[in-house]
């Protein structure tokens, strides 16, 4: 049991990410103004790439391209990949944050014309207008 | 050339998109027609591509010529799209249909539009190539970005009406960002446990080591794809955002979203569970297949009980769709080829099914104002061609030969007995008894008697709504026609994934 606890301690950013993915989680299901359902939706993306981005960080590595007497020698000398990040990733990190804008971009028009047409950002009331 | 075919189909939409708000800027009137010869185009080129799978059989096109070995250890490193039979005859599916939408989408497609008409082609466009991407990703990361792809565009177009529209895109761009997200979570697990994206690779890995199928990160890794898939194929009690979004969409838009969106996503779990994690696989100590199929047979019967309850037609189709999915998860799940064959089967047939209800629920709308049970009774005696393609839907829907619908369940059916799983097989039945009874109701308020002058003055039907309800009607009974071999054709699909 205690070594389960001292384990996950060693571990904050696993710890950060189910905090905040239920953090989010909770907050789209639990709100009732649009606004924050988005940032509760926001905070959910942003946890899955914080998770991606952990599972890939790596100590004492650089960016991958040959380096030093690493692009001199590389011809004859074997490369350590220990040396280098791994880059895929970073691109699937990219990627992701890039379908993240996207969505915000898209959910955030979508409340600008729902305010629009029923001046309110309110689940509860705009429903009660559309009955 | 045949091998640059797959690569064509997705950037004929594709590039149509682009370039209509450059051309259409200008001349919006030349927005239908293009896009109409690209999703002809495109349809032909899928024709053209299931013609040269079946004869030269699958290829696999490595993007930016990253070199895809097959031959192992050499790991895949690039982005793969697999074109193989299962995908081939999706594409020719998708494409058909996406065709008939975009005939039926002219008239019906929102009036107050103006110049914006230019976007909505372009996002109609965006979805079909994003849905023909999930379709021939070879690679689960690839498969997200197009889910969203797809997906993003849906979402604007379910929106694009304005008014009660707005708040079921809202609600349908949460879900759908929630299960998006789920999905890349499971994306990740995999990745963390096996350094690889690539399914062939996948596979490969989960048969050279055993032990990663009893790992926590595989089996918390499927389950959350499951779950991210789940919401998106509108499996029942994750369907929370579909009746909204297809009851309040553009009539011209709810077609393309029922057949094709649920579908996909229900192609892309197929694809994972037999092409990656294999048909013997396991979460924990339960058989991956028969959690499938419990979860079918629920969705299956409740998603029909809750269709029967609807006053609104569209609402009722949506129903009917989600007891669709449950079948063919039914199929899938039952472990032989018989049942393979006759998911796989009432998927493609699901998919024309369900292009046509909405067909008509929307002819219906915009012809004689007619959105509820009651109100379908303007339909009787105006529009012979709607109650035509109504008779041959509830033909299939129901499970009456000679249509697709009827060798679809029939097959499931078969599969089941043969699995020895009766509570499936009761599933199917109990849900075709309540899709009758939900479709007599329609019936009913068309056909009964009323006093003389309720009867409708007829209205012409027109042109466009007439060839997209035929090209549907004729691709429900020619699928039924032609099923011995398609199901043949499946069957050979599930030996080869070892069932």
């Amino acid at each position: 049991m205690f070594e389960h606890i001292e384990a996950a301690l060693h571990r904050p950013n696993y710890i950060a990410f189910v905090v905040l993915f239920l953090w989010g989680f909770f907050i789209m299901v639990a709100h009732s103004n649009l606004v924050k359902k988005l940032i509760g939706m926001y905070l959910v993306q942003t946890s899955v790439i914080l998770l991606l981005v952990t599972i890939s960080a790596k100590t004492e590595a650089t960016v991958p391209i040959y380096q030093g007497s690493d692009a001199v020698q590389s011809a004859t000398h074997q490369i350590d990949p220990a040396n280098y990040a791994n880059p895929l990733p970073h691109v699937l990190t990219l990627t992701a944050i890039v379908v993240q804008v996207a969505t915000l971009g898209v959910s955030l028009a979508l409340v600008t014309a729902i305010y629009r047409e029923y001046g309110s950002l309110d689940e509860n009331e705009i429903l009660k207008r559309i009955e | 050339m045949s091998y640059q075919l797959p690569l064509m189909i997705f950037a004929i939409p594709f590039l149509t998109a682009i370039c209509m708000p450059v051309v259409g800027g200008k001349n919006r009137h030349w927005c239908r027609p293009m896009a109409l010869v690209a999703v002809f185009v495109m349809c032909a080129a899928a024709i053209v591509n299931l013609w040269s799978v079946l004869e030269h059989g699958e290829t696999r096109y490595a993007f930016g010529g990253w070199s895809i070995s097959t031959s192992l250890p050499a790991p895949p490193i690039g982005i793969e799209w697999v074109n193989d039979p299962l995908a081939s005859i999706m594409l020719v599916a998708l494409s058909f249909l996406a065709s008939a939408c975009l005939i039926y989408g002219g008239p019906v497609s929102p009036q107050s539009l103006g110049s914006r008409v230019v976007l909505y082609y372009t996002l109609i466009l965006i979805l079909i190539s994003g849905l023909s991407g999930i379709v021939l990703a070879g690679d689960i990361f690839n498969v997200f970005v197009f889910l969203e792809v797809a997906a993003l565009s849906a979402y604007a177009l379910v929106g694009v009406a304005g008014g009660a529209s707005l708040v079921a895109a809202f609600r349908y761009l949460i879900l759908g960002t929630l299960g998006a997200s789920f999905y890349l979570l499971g994306v990740i697990f995999f990745y963390a446990a096996t350094g690889t994206l690539n399914m062939a690779d996948l596979a490969q890995q989960f048969t050279d080591r055993p032990e990663l199928m009893t790992s926590k990160v595989i089996i918390a890794g499927s389950t959350f794809m499951f779950i991210g898939l789940g919401i998106k194929m509108a499996l029942f009690p994750l369907h929370g955002w579909l009746p909204g979004a297809y009851t309040r969409a553009p009539e011209a838009i709810s077609p393309i979203l029922a057949a094709l969106m649920t579908k996909v996503a229900l192609y892309a779990w197929v694809r994972i569970m037999f092409w990656v994690l294999g048909a013997r696989a396991e979460i924990g100590q339960v058989h991956l297949l028969a959690l499938l199929g419990a979860l079918g047979a629920l969705a299956a019967v409740v998603g029909a009980l809750l269709a029967l309850g609807q006053q609104d037609v569209k609402r009722m189709f949506a129903y009917g769709g989600i007891s669709h999915i449950g079948l063919i998860l039914i199929g899938v799940s039952q472990g032989n080829q018989t049942g393979f064959a006759g998911g796989m089967f009432y998927m493609i047939n699901d998919a024309a099914m369900q292009a046509g209800a909405f067909f008509i629920a929307g002819a219906a709308i915009y012809q004689h104002g007619a959105r509820t049970v009651e109100e379908w009774g303007r339909l009787r005696g105006g529009s012979p061609w709607m109650i035509g393609a109504l008779i041959i839907l509830a033909m299939s829907m129901i499970g009456i030969p000679p249509t697709g619908g009827f060798f679809g369940k029939w097959h499931i059916m078969l599969g089941a007995i043969e699995a020895g799983n009766y509570l499936a097989v009761g599933a199917v039945v109990v849900a075709t008894l309540l899709t009758m009874a939900y479709f007599q109701r329609l019936f009913v308020s068309i056909f009964r008697d009323r006093q003389a002058g309720s009867i409708a003055t007829r209205v012409e039907t027109h042109l466009s709504l007439r060839i997209s309800v035929g090209l549907t009607s004729a691709a429900i009974i020619g699928l039924g026609l032609c099923s011995d071999p398609t199901v043949k054709f499946f069957r050979d699909m599930a030996a080869s994934v070892g069932l």
